[in-house]
């Protein structure tokens, strides 16, 4: 059985259609990511699954069950929100309680269970303060403890992380990945940032106006992106190269020489998506199903990488090395290289990703 | 610059003079022993003596504590649910009505008491305490409204979808989030329509009934039938008193309004 299934939901926003026939399952146990640029839907889809925003058509389920028409406070969800959204009125145990109170829970287990999320999310002994005596992290953290004590079926997530600097909020990625695993719930993350998908997910959906472009795990979407929009909004950089495949050749008029590719369909237009650290470089290359010759352009030192542009004829390919290869040998601006892939390494992006 | 400071302190001071000698009079000849205005004879209390053993002024009291407690009540239930219609929902003529909230703040209160009188003798209503809350209450409405209006603008409902997601349905989310987070600029709005009803002549006067008289009432009649005397200094300043200690309770809700 799934957690949440949906079947193709719908919302409009007057002409806009902010969630545009989306239809997702996602897994008991699951940390399912929905990325994707600003706009693109995924706070909507988000308040669907919470019954908070009440889709134009489609059917939402949990566990099976159609709760397309019950009300929020009957869904038992959890939700952090993005501006966390705490009780102003109430201190850190009051917060946190609240669930437990609506719920009719006996005072004493009210008592215990609170003090036992609070010890999850490392807020031990934080019962009686004030909201606005908290640190950004400090709130973040009872935020999720309010929304976990109730133990709901699935955790939604709207970009809790975002008005966080940089390193709490790397510190809150590892945290969220082990709270979701010690409790063991469905947690639908909603992010903009890749980094936080990538790090935490088991499985991630890519959204884009309203739409879904690819569902798969982070190495899947990584790899072997579908369409031309995951493979640039995924990873750092990639190379593109566009072109048609007849029986495993792509032939583009960029480069003078054929490249071999690992797909077996034909096709007037596909992209192949070879990601920069698949890229091998050096003076001499063999044993490579596709060597190309070039020119370095450009060298930039990121630190545990070497970022090398190699122009080859009209095009700029990205190649990434690792920085160990430096003690070796590194190349300069200017000099005659070749670059080179296996032909299983790259993606091909079939027509209908184009 | 340090010119423009001396001479901002003393217009300031200047200021302060005229918005606060009259007051300041008229508080310093309430304790005067003679009857005079002419000059301060000796500090006495017999001016305050006289005015609270008057049961006319207790009676005039009492009057204006329950009126403006029920205008209070009758002001903030309306005013809030008027701001919860103008912010939380669209509806047709929604602007308009925006709007037309304002006017009762705007236009001469000379005017507003007028129209209630004509409006009561249309409809043949008997002129009594029920006329003065009505009539306190149309127009303190619409300054409750203003004031939790602007409170409710700056309100992230967020934390009312989060009750929801706790298992709060709509009623318990009203009274457990949204009533104590507007707590402050409720009792704000409340202390203000209080202060208003409290201070209110014009609209008391107009449409009041026989024998139904309010604090401010008692002190006009006195002085239209007198002129000013040190009882009526006496009279005045306990009103005032009574009206500053509301002002400075309003103050306080409304700065812990702006902490929250
Ligand atoms: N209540 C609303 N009224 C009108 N339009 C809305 C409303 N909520 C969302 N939209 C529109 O629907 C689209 C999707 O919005 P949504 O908030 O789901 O995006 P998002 O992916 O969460 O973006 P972000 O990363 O910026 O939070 C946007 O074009 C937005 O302007
Ligand atoms: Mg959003």
């Amino acid at each position: 059985m799934y957690s949440v299934e949906l079947d193709n939901i719908v919302k409009r926003f007057g002409n806009v259609a902010a969630v545009d026939n989306v239809s997702l399952k996602i897994r008991e146990n699951e940390f399912f990511s929905l990325l994707g640029p600003s706009g693109c839907g995924k706070t909507t889809t988000l308040r669907i699954i919470a019954g908070l925003e009440e889709p134009d058509s489609g059917v939402v389920r949990l566990h099976g069950q159609d709760v397309t028409d019950v009300p929020t406070h009957k869904r038992n969800i959890g939700m952090v929100f993005q501006h966390l959204a705490l009780f102003p009125h109430m201190n850190v145990f009051e917060n946190v309680a609240f669930g437990l109170k609506m719920r009719k829970v006996p005072k004493n287990e009210i008592k215990d269970r609170v003090k036992a999320i609070l010890e999850v999310v490392d807020l031990s002994g934080m019962e009686a303060r004030r909201i606005n005596q908290l640190s950004g992290g400090q709130q973040q953290r009872v935020a999720l403890a309010r929304a976990l004590v109730t133990e709901p079926s699935v955790l939604l997530l709207d970009e809790p992380l975002g008005a966080l600097d940089l390193k709490i909020r790397q510190h809150m990625m590892v945290e969220l990945k082990n709270i979701q695993r010690r409790v063991g719930t469905t947690f639908i993350y909603v992010t903009h940032d890749q980094t936080e998908a990538m790090t935490m997910s088991d499985r991630i959906a890519i959204m884009k106006d309203g739409r879904l472009q690819q569902v798969g795990t982070p190495t899947e979407v990584y790899f072997k992106p579908m369409s031309a929009f995951v493979a640039s909004f995924i990873g750092e950089a990639i190379n593109l190269i566009r072109g048609r495949i007849q029986d495993g050749i792509l032939t583009t008029q960029d480069l003078g020489q054929p490249i071999l590719v690992n797909h077996g369909e034909n096709s007037s237009e596909a992209y192949l998506a070879v990601r920069p650290e698949i890229i091998s470089i050096d003076n001499e290359l063999e044993g490579l199903d596709n060597i190309l010759d070039g020119i370095v352009r450009d060298v930039i030192f990121k630190g545990s990488y070497i970022e090398y542009r190699v122009e080859v004829g009209p095009r700029v390919f990205v190649v990434h090395q690792h920085s160990r290869a430096l003690m070796q040998r590194n190349f300069t601006v200017g000099e005659r290289v070749k670059i080179g892939w296996r032909r299983n390494e790259g993606a091909i992006i079939p027509s209908s990703g184009v | 610059m340090k010119k423009t400071n001396l001479f901002l302190m003393i217009f300031t001071v200047f200021v302060f003079i005229f918005l606060y000698a009259p007051m300041v009079i008229m508080v310093i000849f309430s304790f005067n022993e003679a009857k005079s205005l002419g000059v301060f004879t000796a500090f006495s209390l017999k001016w305050y003596e006289k005015i609270f053993t008057n049961t006319e002024v207790w009676v005039a009291l009492y009057n204006s504590v329950w009126v403006g407690a029920v205008v209070t009540a009758v002001s903030i239930v309306l005013g809030m649910m008027m701001a919860l219609a103008v912010t939380r929902f669209s509806f047709v003529g929604k602007p308009i009505l925006d709007a037309l909230i304002l006017i009762p703040i705007i236009i001469p209160e000379i005017t507003e008491a007028l129209s209630l009188l004509v409006m009561y003798v249309f409809l043949n209503i008997p002129l009594g305490p029920l006329t003065v809350i009505i009539g306190h209450a149309a127009f303190d409405v619409a300054f409750v409204t203003v004031v939790l209006r602007a409170r409710m603008a700056g309100y992230d409902r967020t934390v009312e979808e989060a009750a929801r997601t706790l298992g709060a349905n709509e009623l318990q989310t009203f009274f457990r989030i949204t009533l104590p987070v507007m707590y402050p600029a409720i009792l704000a709005a409340g202390l203000l329509a209080f202060t208003l009803s409290f201070d209110d002549l014009i609209k008391t006067l107009f449409t009041t009934g026989p024998g139904f008289k309010t604090l401010p009432l008692i002190v006009w009649s006195s002085a239209a039938r007198g002129g000013v005397s040190p009882d009526l200094n006496a009279l005045s300043t306990f009103a005032i008193s009574i009206s500053l200690l509301f002002a400075v309770f309003r103050i306080r809700a409304e700065k812990k309004m702006r902490g929250v």
